[in-house]
């Protein structure tokens, strides 16, 4: 009896921690979303849900319905983080898979160098690519001499020679790509290490091509992996403002991030930026509880 | 809002405190039914005549608490209250700390140090991010603030209706009325300065590399006009990241082909919509960028025509021009009349605890030697001195001839307009055509 309660005594800390720092603080987005403003251009949070307050939210949904500049910049977001995710996968599986399987004794080697990006902070990381992009920088020599240049011109992702910096769709896609592929790599590899070889092994046994092996067995086994990589890189995402603001600064690439951050540490429109961030919030748990079920499912077919 | 040291966006120099606001969280579907449905802010009122006479007058916007928005046509005198009087004179001065709030890298820590030693006093200075950041900490009162310095006309209406400041004794300010151009020790936000000091003057215009840019920008009938024709340049093309600022360029352009004054206060709901608009057309001619880091990328060459603040273009040739390049590269126009020019104050907190040093901090900074060297040596910003001029800045070889114009003139101040407090929803107009131009 002593010992469940001790067990429920060392939950408390995260739990005061959840209550306090996601349920309250959202809780306040939610009162500031279905408040008002003052004539200082404060926003009036209404802290009971009988006063709420719809007109705001109203209109930035009627803006959605019209076709309005939410729904272009939630678009134009979706866009970037699709891509964005499907190649961090492209590129992050197969070196969690070299990781995880092939590497042998160098794997420990190989496993600190996928963490070292982690050490610099990220902004730090995307202000280095500026002066690597710029006209005459490293970065912009290295993708001619290659060839990437010529290869981005030709499929009309970039408009002019060394012109990465100009604002470029391309550029805030790799810069994600860049800067978020560490997040999928790293639970890919421990969903990838954690496959028991003797399956593969049993699969081989049993007459699988190596392909058809790793399409049968690996793949299918380490989709939760996958999917929690997915999620890691994309939650981000979805919320980054500062990503295209430094590679980019176009309006072309402006993302919903970049309207949240206008209205609420910008502009004087901080009721709108709270109804923006708790959509955005909502279509995100939207996602979550798809992630959740599906990997629910995954555990639960493990099983069977 | 529309101050170059509210860097909205992301700069190198105040490395990027903060991160991201990613959200979280729960949904809130279900109770809408019985809500409000308003976006009519709580306390508005309209100005003016009130009942059947109120259909005689446009009416005025009004600022919190139905406060008047002071206009260089509508000047306003604050009042000095009975329970918040100025300090006697004659007071012994205080040993400190002073407690100074800011924005970083603003003020030039030499000069600092000057004046705590000539006044054996210690000089603390806290930074805040933002003008609302600093109303709102004001307001919350944690930390009784001898100087604020920054803040301005856009938001003395804020700072009076929430009375956060303490009325000047001007007998502790010699220097105001001995150095300062004369419309701004006596400026229309706060006649008779009895509230705040001027601090640094500035103006919006263009700023361009003359190696890179071939039209002869400042000899075109309307300037503003090379933005809508930079197909050349594309990519390399700013304008500033401020809602006020960026879609006065507009205005400012139709008003100057036309001949016509134009309002760049305006609460005109369809003006605004089309300033964003023509403002959206830079999107497809030259891709536009919307930054404030022109003070870097313009000499480092990154973007060759920026719509700029003139202390941009002052401090990108004082502090970041690149290895092998003069400055003489860098050009700026800004228009004679009609066009955008912001100062910010100095002022004195109410709870003051060293009221009189504080009164000594403003004089101090007034002073014709110390207010250029805080300019030169850090700030980039031009004091509005009687005695320093572009001709100064020339002479003594801190500046090329081509930014001549990017050092603001007392007559070029009067004959523009400062970018002003709206009401709310006048204020509204401007975010909603913002954000639209900002969605690409």
């Amino acid at each position: 009896m002593g010992s469940r309660w001790t067990w429920r005594l060392l939950a408390l800390p995260g739990v005061a921690w959840l209550a306090i720092f996601f349920l309250v603080s959202f809780y306040a987005v939610l009162s500031v979303a279905f408040g008002n403003q003052d004539t200082l251009s404060q926003p009036v949070p209404f802290w009971n849900p009988l006063d709420w307050n719809v007109g705001y939210v109203l209109e930035v949904l009627r803006n959605f319905w019209h076709g309005g500049q939410y729904l272009t910049v939630s678009l134009r977001t979706l866009e970037f983080v699709a891509i964005a995710m499907g190649l961090s996968l492209l590129i992050g599986y197969p070196v969690a898979y070299f990781a995880a399987r092939h590497s042998g004794r160098w794997k420990g080697l190989v496993l600190l160098l996928l963490v070292v990006p982690f050490w610099i902070n990220y902004l730090m990381r995307m202000l280095a690519w500026i002066n690597l992009l710029s006209p005459d920088g490293w970065g912009t020599r290295v993708l001619h001499g290659l060839g990437i240049e010529r290869l981005f011109l030709a499929l009309g992702l970039l408009s002019a020679r060394g012109g990465w910096l100009d604002g470029q769709s391309s550029t805030v896609i790799i810069a994600f790509v860049y800067g978020y592929i560490p997040f999928l790599i790293l639970p890919l590899f421990v969903a990838l290490d954690r496959i028991d070889q003797r399956q593969i092994e049993a699969a081989r046994d049993l007459g699988a091509s190596s392909f058809s092996a790793f399409r049968r067995v690996t793949l299918p086994l380490s989709v939760p992996g996958i999917l929690a990589g997915c999620v890691l890189v994309a939650l981000p995402m979805f919320g980054d403002y500062y990503t295209p603001d430094l590679v980019s600064a176009s309006t072309k690439t402006n993302l919903i991030g970049n309207q949240i951050d206008q209205f609420t540490r910008q502009g004087s429109e901080k009721v709108t930026g709270a109804v923006l961030t708790m959509l955005l919030a909502a279509v995100l748990l939207l996602l979550m509880f798809y992630y959740l079920r599906t990997t629910r499912r995954a555990g639960e077919t493990a099983e069977t | 809002m529309e101050h170059p040291k509210d860097r909205g966006g992301l700069t190198r120099r105040q490395l990027l405190r903060g991160a991201a606001g990613s959200a979280l969280g729960l949904s809130a579907a279900g109770f809408l039914a019985g809500c409000e449905n308003t976006t009519e802010p709580i306390g508005a009122s309209a100005g003016g005549p009130v009942g059947p006479a109120s259909r005689l007058v446009v009416a005025k916007p009004v600022g919190p608490g139905g406060l008047p928005l002071p206009r260089p046509d509508d000047a306003v005198t604050w009042a000095i209250t009975a329970d918040n009087r100025p300090i006697p004179e004659g007071r012994p001065t205080e040993r400190g700390p002073l407690r100074v709030y800011n924005y970083a890298d603003y003020v030039d820590p030499v000069t600092v140090k000057k004046f705590q030693k000539e006044f054996g006093a210690t000089v603390q200075i806290a930074t805040y991010n933002s003008a609302d950041e600093a109303i709102a900490k004001l307001a919350a009162g944690a930390v009784a603030f001898d100087v604020i310095i920054g803040l301005s006309g856009a938001n003395i209406v804020n700072l009076i209706a929430q009375k956060l400041l303490q009325p000047l004794n001007h007998a502790y300010l010699p220097n105001l009325a001995k150095n300062v151009w004369p419309q701004l020790a006596d400026p229309f936000y706060d006649r008779g300065s009895r509230y705040t000091v001027p601090y640094v003057v500035w103006m919006d215009g263009i700023g361009w590399r003359n190696d890179k840019v071939k039209e002869d920008i400042a000899s075109m009938d309307v300037p503003w006009d090379i933005f809508w024709h930079s197909q050349a340049y594309r990519g390399k093309v700013g304008v500033l990241d401020d809602k006020r600022d960026a879609l006065s360029m507009p205005i400012q352009r139709e008003a100057m082909r036309t001949g016509a004054r134009p309002d760049l206060n305006t609460e005109d709901q369809a003006l605004i919509a089309r300033a964003g608009s023509e403002l959206s057309q830079l999107n497809g001619i030259c891709n536009v960028k919307v930054t404030i880091t022109d003070y870097q990328t313009l000499p480092e060459g990154k973007t060759v025509l920026h719509h700029a603040w003139s202390g941009d273009l002052l401090s990108g040739a004082f502090y970041y021009m690149p290895k092998g390049v003069k400055p003489d590269v860098l050009s700026f126009w800004g228009p004679v009349s009609n066009g955008v020019v912001q100062n910010d104050f100095f002022c004195i907190g109410r709870a003051a605890k060293s009221p009189v040093l504080a009164h000594r901090f403003l004089n101090f900074l007034l002073d014709e030697g110390n207010a250029y060297a805080n300019m030169v040596n850090f700030v980039g910003y031009t004091p509005p001195q009687n005695a320093i001029d572009a001709e100064l800045l020339i002479k003594r070889g801190l500046i090329p001839k081509t930014l001549t114009s990017a050092v603001v003139r007392p007559d070029q101040f009067a004959a523009n307009q400062e970018l002003l407090q709206l009401s709310v929803a006048g204020e509204r107009h401007w975010d909603d055509a913002w954000s639209k131009f900002k969605a690409g």
